[in-house]
């Protein structure tokens, strides 16, 4: 015999298809926003990892609570400091890349852009899988000789120089990561507005590592109004990463300077979006209930579709055990339906916005799709229990005799 | 028993006082107007409603204000129904409709082939009833509600929505079942022949019984 939860559904297949999509949204809707919402966040912070280096040191008056980096904290002295660092009369620094990092708009897109020496960009930037394609900026340092040169010769003019000699000099072009380029439609030879100056692209990266744009030091040093010799923070890769805590130490005990681990500082970011993920739970825990709401709203309608048929289960004398377990079968059949269904769905969805819109992250977590499971069995419960403990408690003979 | 509904703001009084008494094995027809009061007679005499006074006692047993599983525990196991209007379940095939009455009473499905042969809807059986005919569906429907071997049968107007053919064959089984298995039967019908079909006819007007009760 066909197990009566199976035949309706089988009877109904339109209603069932609907039934479990309803479900399979409301999933694939919980589990992608909240995906999407982390995710973007959790990539901000994954790009600082990313980097080929083991320490940052950033200025000591940086608190864990500052959102925004930049300005010219570190300068050349604590670079000649960092080279001479020693754990047990041992050289420790294998190199140091000193960056500046200003907030700016690419192509109306809000992002930070990393100034960058070319060969510091090889060292820190480009990987295995990772490698530049066009070409670097200022490939051999012409542009940074010759503003350095332009800055500190003696003169008693006052120092101007025009966009169009920073762009003839080599100053105004820019290295974009694939998101960017996707996200605005940038390709190498392209030329775009920042911070007032029109930059060209010369290379693109593959997106992942610190920043979506970068730009030659000296650029940046200019354009943040920062003499050659000032930083925002300075990258270290050491020789040997066990000495990395002595290292750390070492740098700490200085006045000028802190330093941290990059999984540390990736921590003290995402720390820093504290807020942030805050405003992300209160939105995800709204989506939930609207989640279960929908649930319980696609499943209830069916379950009062069931009263005439629960009026006849009562004429055969069938318990209300047996009527509410047929009820919750069906409810539960297609609330797993529609869970499976959502569950594959939210990776499709996550690829989609992803497509779409390049800048964003859609990181599918484990705990959230825990959730859905549970937010929709729980709203596919109530949604049967509730209407089928109502149409139990009906006179049969009354929905029999009318129905 | 004194049976009252609510209709809006007022109360309307469907039995007013009715006693009537069936014995074991009888097939009685209970007749009158539309509007008597025969189907909510059969509603209660099936535990499917309680009176508001008076009591209903089946082999002894006073099952009036018994709990609501107590009641459905008689109705699995001693009460069958046949309404007028079938009340198959279209989302099972015929078979399944008789499995699952077994299976609500927790008894075993071998004898429903032979049964569905007996009823002369073997051949449809595993269709839905709704491709059915309304003979083909009435015939399954009596089926369904002796596949349990009850010990009452109740049947409201069963052959309201036949013609004479199958009206015949279902009054026929309804005697054999009665004449060969000692069922008891109470039907409800508006046709003198149908009720011409019963050992007794009792008729009913305005709640009460007026006529052939003992």
């Amino acid at each position: 015999m066909l197990p009566l939860p199976l035949a309706n559904i089988l009877h109904h297949r339109l209603r069932s298809l609907l039934s479990a999509l309803g479900v399979a949204i409301a999933v694939c809707m919980l589990i992608t926003l909240s995906g999407l919402a982390r995710g973007t966040l959790e990539e901000i912070a994954k790009r600082w990892q990313g980097v080929n280096a083991d320490i940052i040191v950033y200025p000591a008056h940086w608190s864990d609570n500052i959102t925004t980096i930049g300005g010219g904290g570190v300068g050349r002295g604590d670079l000649k400091m960092l080279k001479s660092l020693k754990v047990g009369d041992k050289p420790v620094i294998d190199y140091l890349v000193p960056i500046c990092i200003l907030q700016g708009k690419v192509a109306k897109v809000n992002c930070n852009i990393v100034g960058i020496k070319p060969e510091d960009f090889h060292l820190l930037v480009e990987k295995p899988g990772k490698k530049l394609t066009g070409r670097i900026f200022d490939p051999h340092n012409k542009f940074a000789k010759w503003l350095e040169a332009k800055l500190t010769a003696p003169s008693e003019e006052t120092l101007s120089i025009s966009r169009a000699e920073l762009a003839r000099r080599g100053g105004l072009e820019m290295v974009i990561d694939t998101r960017l380029a996707r996200s605005t439609g940038l390709k190498i030879g392209d030329k775009v507005y920042v911070a007032g100056h029109r930059f060209k692209i010369v290379g693109e990266i593959p997106a992942g590592v610190l920043a979506r744009a970068f730009i030659p030091l000296a650029t940046a040093q200019w354009l943040m109004d920062l003499s050659m010799g000032r930083y925002t923070l300075i990258f270290a890769k050491l020789h040997n990463p066990s000495v990395m805590g002595d290292v750390i130490r070492k740098i700490n005990t200085t006045s000028r300077l802190k330093a941290t681990s990059l999984g540390q500082y990736r921590n003290m970011l995402e720390a820093r979006f504290g807020i942030m993920y805050l405003y992300i739970d209160t939105v995800n825990t709204i989506t939930l209930i609207v989640a279960m709401l929908f649930v319980l709203v696609t499943l209830y309608t069916i379950v009062i579709q069931h009263r005439r048929e629960i009026a006849i289960l009562k004429s055969m004398g069938a318990t209300r055990r047996f009527i509410l377990r047929e009820i919750l079968a069906e409810a539960m059949i297609l609330t797993g339906i529609g869970t499976i269904m959502g569950i594959l769905l939210a990776p499709v969805a996550g690829a989609t916005i992803e497509a779409f819109l390049p800048l964003l992250t859609v990181k599918i977590s484990p705990r959230w799709v825990l959730i859905s499971i549970l937010a929709a069995a729980g709203g596919g419960v109530l949604a049967a229990v509730y209407p089928a403990w109502c149409a139990m408690r009906m006179n049969p003979a009354e929905i029999l005799t009318l129905e | 028993m004194h049976k009252s509904f609510k209709a809006g703001e007022m109360r309307e009084h469907v039995l007013r006082g009715l006693d009537l008494r069936v014995e074991r094995g009888e097939f009685l027809a209970v007749m009158g107007p539309s509007g008597c009061g025969k189907s909510t007679l059969l509603h209660l005499l099936g535990l499917m409603d309680k009176p508001d006074s008076g009591s209903i006692i089946i082999d002894g047993q006073d099952t009036t204000y018994m709990d609501e599983q107590t009641q459905a525990a008689i109705r699995r196991r001693k009460i069958g129904f046949v309404f007028q209007r079938f009340n198959l379940l279209n989302v099972l095939s015929g078979y399944d409709n008789i499995a699952l009455s077994l299976k609500i009473r927790g008894l075993d499905t071998d004898g429903i082939d032979r049964l569905l042969a007996s009823m002369g809807v073997a051949e449809v059986a595993r269709k839905s009833p709704e491709k059915m005919s309304m003979g083909q569906q009435q015939r399954l429907t009596v089926a369904r509600a002796i596949a349990h071997k009850p010990d009452i049968l109740l049947a409201d107007e069963p052959t309201g929505s036949l013609d004479s053919a199958n009206t015949q064959t279902v009054l026929e089984m309804f005697k054999r079942a009665n004449e060969q298995d000692g069922l008891t039967i109470v039907m409800i019908t508006h046709s003198p022949t149908v009720a011409s079909a019963a050992s007794r006819v009792v008729y009913m007007k305005d709640g009460k019984i007026i006529d052939g009760n003992t």
